[in-house]
């Protein structure tokens, strides 16, 4: 039993928010070094603070986040799930020579979101793909990675948003991981917009958990690309 | 009983004059509490719970008993659940208790089973259907509620509900339920367990639901022969319960304590907290979803008030 503040005795081990798994599938390939890891970095410690002030302001979810870092193979930078208040940012590092291949870390998100490791009571979760180039997956593995993550309830539930640093990494394969028309890429043209593009994510993914929203419309809302919307990203405004 | 407020707690099953929680016989105690949920009041909807009984729970040995949550969803394409989960705990509770005399005659577990599965549970859903239509033809979609429907949604789509139901017969204790939410049965010796199938399903937001076709395929049913297996206690929880409970599985603990509750200071003490839990429950330090339960507890007579 729990005895909680106030001195309410309650059957059971206590109570808390529902889990909202928050997941960033972060490039680390070797075209990432430089400028780009250094503004991905600091556009993650960016938007931590956005996903903390929703946290406190919504009364439902408790956002646990994890880091998956990519190249030719994925490793978890954050395996854990940590609470989003208490994640102390320890900046991701490029592989020399990496390519970009994201099957095998869709795989190791799907295990992740697996039923057997995933809280029943948990919310549908939040995956934000940031990458700067096309993957680089032999045949068949892409497709086989994705379809291994949308075979599962919570994968194809999830809130999926991908982030492209670069025009030229807007590509169809974002748009097949995103699996939504309502839904665009978030394309960074410069390592400038980075930490912006991955505040308008946090704040689109963490609304779009939200429980009765209608998601194809908030997506129309915070995610039009800046030349439509008039401004770099939403400001806390324009979010109902 | 408005569903828009915090439903007090009820203690029914007494005789005039006897204090609440004390059992005039080996019947059963109900005690119901709902609270709406915090994420709800953001946005200013209604608690969308539902509770009712149909039945005299101290009668419960002889005569049948029913009992019912439900929960409507909460997305705004379901705009007109929280009339969908009250329609569901009458409508169910109604013919739940119009079966029981039956069911308390059946030799085995499968009869009973056949009963619930056969009988019961296509009334269930063909009753709710219809009362969703009788709802929507004596009041018409507003073209406020309109324009949250989506191209060719059905109007009972507006009505979404889960449905919780127990029905107590005899020696039988016939469970059955569409969509999240748990109906928890704690044996006399503080065991405590689910016995309602799973629903794989039922993830995240997602649950299943009276509004879906074919729903009648989508209940999951239980037997249990009280002969062979007493219970102490059964609780029925929408999903608000099971998600603010910090512990998976939570059943156990949970079945336990409240019957050790019972057991040291009364079931009418119970009772009397089962609001403050279910507010709890629906704060936002817990699940922040509606939530409610109604909970019986068999009656031991002399048993502690």
């Amino acid at each position: 039993m729990t005895i909680s503040q106030g001195a309410t005795i309650m059957p059971g081990g206590g109570i808390s928010r529902r889990p909202l798994h928050f997941i960033v599938l972060a490039d680390c390939s070797g075209s990432m070094r430089g400028e780009k890891m250094q503004a991905l970095n600091f556009a993650i410690a960016e938007m931590l603070p956005n996903l903390i002030a929703w946290e406190q302001e919504q009364e439902k979810a408790q956002i646990l986040v994890r880091v998956v870092a990519f190249a030719d193979t994925p490793r978890w930078h954050v395996e854990e799930p940590v609470p989003v208040a208490r994640l102390r940012w320890k900046a991701l590092q490029h592989v020399e020579r990496g390519r970009t291949n994201m099957g095998p870390a869709f795989r190791m998100v799907a295990a992740a979101l697996s039923p057997e490791r995933l809280e029943r009571r948990a919310l549908q979760p939040a995956l934000l793909l940031v990458t700067d180039g096309l993957p680089t997956d032999p045949p068949g593995q892409f497709e086989a990675g994705l379809a291994a993550l949308l075979a599962l309830p919570a994968g194809r539930a999830a809130v999926r948003l991908a982030v492209a640093i670069g025009r030229d990494a807007n590509s169809e394969a974002l748009n097949r991981f995103i699996a939504d028309p309502q839904v665009p890429v978030l394309v960074a043209d410069s390592t400038d917009q980075i930490a912006d593009r991955l505040v308008t994510a946090s704040i689109a993914l963490s609304r779009m958990s939200e429980v009765g929203v209608d998601r194809d419309a908030l997506a129309t809302q915070l995610l039009r690309p800046p030349a439509q919307a008039g401004r770099g990203h939403p400001d806390e405004e324009s979010i109902v | 009983m408005s569903q828009q407020d915090q439903l007090p707690a009820s203690t029914t099953g007494q005789p005039p004059g006897m204090p609440a929680g004390v059992p005039a016989r080996p019947g059963w105690l109900l005690f119901t509490a709902s609270a709406p949920g915090a994420a709800h009041r953001g946005v200013a909807l209604p608690n969308q719970d539902a509770v009712g009984s149909q039945g005299d729970p101290g009668l419960a040995a002889a005569e049948p008993l029913a009992v019912a949550v439900a929960d409507g969803h909460g997305d705004l394409r379901h705009f007109r659940s929280a009339r969908g989960s009250r329609l569901a705990v009458d409508v169910a509770c109604a013919l739940a208790r119009d079966l029981g005399a039956q069911v308390a005659g059946a030799s085995t577990a499968e009869a009973a089973r056949v009963q619930l599965t056969v009988w019961l549970l296509p009334r269930i859903v063909r009753g709710w259907l219809t009362a969703v239509a009788e709802d929507v033809a004596g009041d018409p979609f507003s073209s406020e509620e309109a324009g949250h429907r989506r191209p060719g949604d059905d109007p009972v789509i507006a009505y979404g509900s889960t449905l919780l139901v127990v029905l107590l017969a005899g020696r039988w204790l016939l469970l059955a339920q569409i969509g999240d939410g748990d109906i928890l049965v704690v044996e006399a010796d503080g065991r405590a367990a689910a016995p309602v199938p799973p629903d794989p399903s039922i993830h995240g937001s997602y649950t299943t639901s009276l509004c879906q076709s074919g729903a009648l395929s989508l209940f999951r049913v239980a037997v249990i022969d009280q002969g062979e297996l007493p219970v102490g206690a059964i609780l029925l929880a929408t999903d608000g319960f099971g998600n603010a409970q910090a512990v998976e599985p939570w059943h156990q603990a949970v079945g336990a304590d409240l019957l050790a509750f019972v057991r040291d200071r009364g079931a009418g003490w119970v009772g009397e907290q089962l609001p403050g839990w279910a507010a709890r429950c629906a704060s936002a330090q817990g699940s922040g979803d509606d939530t409610t339960l109604a909970l019986l507890v068999r009656g031991v007579p002399g048993g502690r008030p």
